[in-house]
């Protein structure tokens, strides 16, 4: 836990959060702001090509350089017990075998296969001399064709990246029942196919990824300081890929700027970092500068979806059918082939009754930097390949699009409901959640909303989205955390789930809050050190609020249990007798005295008695199902084609709220995520395989005022799946925004024949469909 | 090497740099400032913003030696005795999630106010283009920075 310091007295201010303090006086304590004496920093010497064979390397000048310490490559990292970088499990192919995973050295041997992938590292007093030491490298390499994605690399003829690999085919992956859905197009009324691309992202926290190691000898241990999701699952992966015993890393996480699925598990310069300081004996630090890091984090999304759907005469839906095509990027790091596989296909009915749905997904090797997870992994762009697909089938076959989502959708008598390629869902209410948005909208009055703009010669258009996702289940058994008293009475809980914004410490003191009465600033989260023996899952797929919650909340009753039996003891009457309602303790059939609240009974309580309060909380919560509906109007200016958000309506049905304002903070957060791919983010190769959008000068970000308001409702149906009764908000944004943005975006360019357009709706992508049908 | 004279939030800062060192790695590295943040290295981000002789500037985007006998005021230097009211709206309209690029968010603000007492939400959007924020979407930061200059109106009148 990070503790501020400070001689101002700030008891006056009301915050939102509990974590605020430190961050808006510049006390956070980010991983680049943790020195060590003496520490030596670590330069990484990159791939420039995109695929090449290195012929041969001469370091000899780079290590005789001013100030170098040690010269490290894939010998190096081999001969200290350091393996590939990790992936998640093979993917199940459709031939019924696990897929051949061709997993990212931690530094080059022979082949290099993207722009930026880490040759050797260079370690050195200062940052400059192990920059400067590096411009000495001497390598030869023998520069071969690149495929600058997954359809180049699809291409006859294309070079192949791995061995093992034919046609650069990683796995293929399939759902579904492909004769039934054969069955239902053979007696559709109207079928509709459309292309879908989500385009190559970066997912930019704003803290570049950094990683400070410091060795001591004589315990032989290593502290890591490093961005993370959670300790754990960094803990094991760095174990994987360094050859360090998990038992031997102390991973320190304190402030975290921002993860998004990025930060889940180890990199290269994490093994390169902990290699370096157990040789040399001495703290070894590298910060990624963000060009550096826009060439070695994990890129986000490169999906393409080609969707066909069958309706019958009314417009029922028969069967939708997706065949995918994964850009898993040059080698299987993580989770692009979980992305490809489970995340794309589990919702892929979407919120509608579908008689009959198939996925088949190709991951195709590229050369480009590994793709991973980000922001919902695979869950916004199967939301946005449904909605995109039914509102085109709709527009096409002469169907209005709300209408048919109406009847199509799983009536709530329906549930639980089991989709035609097998996931069940709880309880959802989407007619309910729709009609909200659309009223919240002012839906009724959008015709005259757009004769308006027309007027004032805008192009105005209307989409609605309407989405349901798969929350993340977890790989751990259970989420537990460990809720211990200390004598003074402050409540200190150790999950495994990692915080980097969402505010974990704000909403699970609310939950103690309600459940035991104590009060919110007596209650502090950290996120599990090593040498715990508490399973869980990190932060991520949303999960965080319901499964260390439910967890909590386990604890709380535990804790209930503990303060009953000694508050029996104070006031000499049996346990039964102590009761605990509406935040009040009394004792039943006792004096008529008004009840104790929780902070005066641990008042009450010797200090011994409190530290004596502790408890393991644990619970089993897998996947939940958050939907929502979003309605978004735009304006498109034709003489320029920019595109202005006039309206934007979020109504999200995410079971239990805890804290309304994160929930709000989560949504604005995950829409305008939504919004950069959208608009303007995308990753661009060019055909040598060279990263064009090098930096925040070619790759565009959203800013302040792209969104200027947002109407934000939640609708709390609840759900049994877990004890909390939450379904989580952490991707429901994005998730529900760029189905939304999109078919807004549609209905303005639909009458100009540009309803197949791709995102994203740059200015001038949009300016030139406008001047076409002028 | 050569020497760099700085007051920094008030107090007098004389370090050894390299001519090359920029104003952030002199705060960060030199002075121990490390509220200032570094979130990328071609001047987009804004993370690194601080006030330099009442002018906010992006502090990867100066040289440590062109600033003798400058004045620089970091977040850590903005409350005195209490909160600045930006960082009270801050917390208030939850204009922050992971924090990162708060500091330089409210540092940009605050002169933002300070040359425009009265802001429109579009103008500071505009006062805030060069500040980028991964988490929260900006609706709760442009939020944030309209109460604060409201408060500091009603502040300056009372």
């Amino acid at each position: 836990m990070n503790t501020t310091t400070t001689a101002v007295d700030f008891a006056q201010t009301t915050f939102s959060r509990t974590e605020d303090l430190r961050l808006i006086l510049g006390q956070g304590h980010f991983t680049a702001d943790q020195h060590y004496p003496g520490e030596l920093h670590l330069f990484v010497i990159r791939s420039q090509y995109a695929h090449a064979r290195i012929k041969s390397m001469d370091l000899s000048a780079v290590e005789s350089a001013p100030g170098v310490r040690w010269v490290m490559t894939a010998k190096d990292i081999e001969a200290h017990g350091g393996k590939d970088l990790p992936s998640a499990p093979p993917v199940m192919t459709t031939s019924g075998k696990p897929q051949e995973l061709n997993k990212m050295p931690v530094l080059a041997r022979e082949w290099v296969r993207f722009v930026g992938q880490p040759i050797a590292f260079v370690v050195a007093n200062t940052y400059h001399q192990a920059q400067d030491a590096a411009e000495k490298a001497q390598i030869d390499f023998e520069e071969l064709e690149a495929c600058k994605n997954a359809d180049a690399a699809k291409l006859p003829g294309a070079i192949q990246l791995h061995a093992s690999a034919r046609g650069n085919v990683s796995a293929d992956f399939q759902s579904g029942d492909l004769a039934a859905v054969q069955a239902q197009f053979a007696k559709a009324h109207h079928v509709s196919a459309l292309t879908i691309r989500s385009q190559r992202l970066f997912g930019v926290p704003m803290e570049p990824r950094a990683v400070v190691a410091h060795h001591d000898p004589v315990t032989q241990r290593t502290r890591l300081h490093t961005p993370s999701q959670g300790l754990l699952s960094m803990q094991a992966y760095l174990a994987q890929c360094s050859g360090v015993p998990e038992q031997d890393i102390d991973i320190v996480t304190q402030d975290v700027g921002g993860s998004f699925g990025l930060r889940t598990g180890a990199y290269s310069e994490h093994v390169g970092v902990v290699i370096a300081a157990r040789h040399l004996g001495v703290a070894v630090k590298w910060v990624g500068t963000r060009s550096e890091v826009f060439l070695s984090d994990w890129h986000a999304r490169a999906l393409t979806l080609n969707g066909t759907i069958a309706l019958d005469r009314e417009g029922y839906i028969l069967a939708i059918r997706f065949e995918d095509r994964v850009d898993v990027g040059a080698y299987n790091c993580y989770m692009s082939s979980f992305i490809g596989s489970r995340n794309l296909s589990v919702t892929m009915g979407g919120v509608y009754r579908v008689p009959a749905l198939y996925m088949h997904s190709e991951m195709v090797y590229s050369n480009t930097v590994p793709t991973s997870a980000y922001r919902g992994a695979g869950r916004p762009d199967i939301a946005y390949s449904i909605e995109r697909l039914v509102d085109f089938a709709c527009h096409e076959h002469g169907f209005d699009p709300i209408k048919t989502r109406r009847k199509n959708f799983i009536p709530v008598s329906a549930f639980p409901y089991k989709t035609a390629n097998g996931t069940g869902y709880d309880l959802c209410d989407f007619d309910q959640v729709m009609t909200l948005a659309l009223k919240l909208a002012d839906h009724a009055h959008y015709p005259e909303r757009k004769a308006a703009a027309s007027q004032a010669g805008k192009v105005r258009g209307l989409g609605v989205s309407t989405y349901v996702e798969a929350s993340g289940a977890g790989t751990a058994q259970m989420d537990q955390v460990l809720g211990q008293m200390s004598e003074e009475g402050v409540l200190t809980i150790q999950g495994v789930t990692g915080p980097s914004g969402q505010g974990h410490q704000t909403s699970f003191a609310k939950i103690v809050h309600t459940e035991l009465g104590m009060l919110e600033k007596d209650i502090r989260y950290g996120s599990a050190q090593t040498g715990t023996s508490l399973q869980g899952n990190g932060t991520g797929g949303s999960r965080s609020l319901y499964g260390a919650g439910s967890a909590i909340k386990n604890m709380c009753a535990q804790l209930k249990e503990k303060i009953t039996t000694l508050l029996a003891t104070h006031w000499s009457c049996s346990p039964q007798a102590v009761k605990f309602e509406q935040g009040s303790w009394h004792q039943a059939g006792g004096s008529d005295q008004p009840g104790l609240s929780t902070t005066d009974v641990l008042a009450l309580l010797t200090p011994k008695e409190r530290s004596s309060l502790s408890a393991t909380g644990e619970a089993k919560s897998g996947s939940t199902f958050p939907n929502g509906c979003h309605v978004v109007e735009i304006e498109i200016d034709p003489e320029t084609g920019e595109t202005a958000i006039v309206n934007y309506t979020a109504v999200d049905e995410l079971g239990r709220v805890i804290s309304p304002h994160l929930v709000r903070g989560q949504v604005h957060g995950g829409v305008v995520q939504g919004l950069g791919q959208a608009f303007m983010e995308q990753v661009v190769y060019d055909d040598q395989g060279q990263l064009i959008t090098g930096s925040f000068m070619d790759y565009a970000m959203p800013r302040a005022g792209d969104l200027k308001a947002m109407n934000n409702a939640t609708v709390e149906l609840g759900t049994e799946l877990n004890l909390l009764g939450a379904k989580g908000v952490g991707e429901s944004g994005c998730t529900g925004s760029l189905p939304a943005l999109a078919n807004a975006m549609m209905e303005a360019l639909r009458p100009f024949g540009a309803d197949r357009m791709d995102m994203p709706f740059t200015p001038e992508k949009v300016w030139r469909a406008l001047q076409a049908q002028s | 090497m050569t020497t760099a004279s700085i007051t920094v939030n008030g107090q007098l800062q004389t370090h050894e740099v390299e001519s090359r060192t920029l104003l952030v790695e002199f705060l960060r590295d030199h002075c121990q400032l490390t509220g200032t943040h570094v979130g990328c290295d071609t001047s987009q981000c804004g993370c690194c913003t601080v006030i330099v002789n009442g002018d906010s500037i992006k502090a990867c985007t100066v040289l440590a030696v062109q600033l003798e006998g400058a004045h620089v005021t970091t977040i850590e230097g903005l409350s005195k005795g209490d909160l600045h009211p930006v960082q009270k709206a801050f917390t208030q309209c939850h204009a922050l999630q992971c924090g990162f690029c708060t500091p330089g968010m409210i540092m940009s603000s605050v002169d933002l106010i300070a040359k425009n007492p009265n802001p429109s939400k579009d103008e500071i959007a505009q006062g805030l283009e060069g500040n980028f924020c991964r988490c929260t979407g900006y609706v709760n930061i442009v939020e944030a920075v309209h109460e604060a200059a409201q408060a500091m109106r009603v502040g300056s009148r009372a």
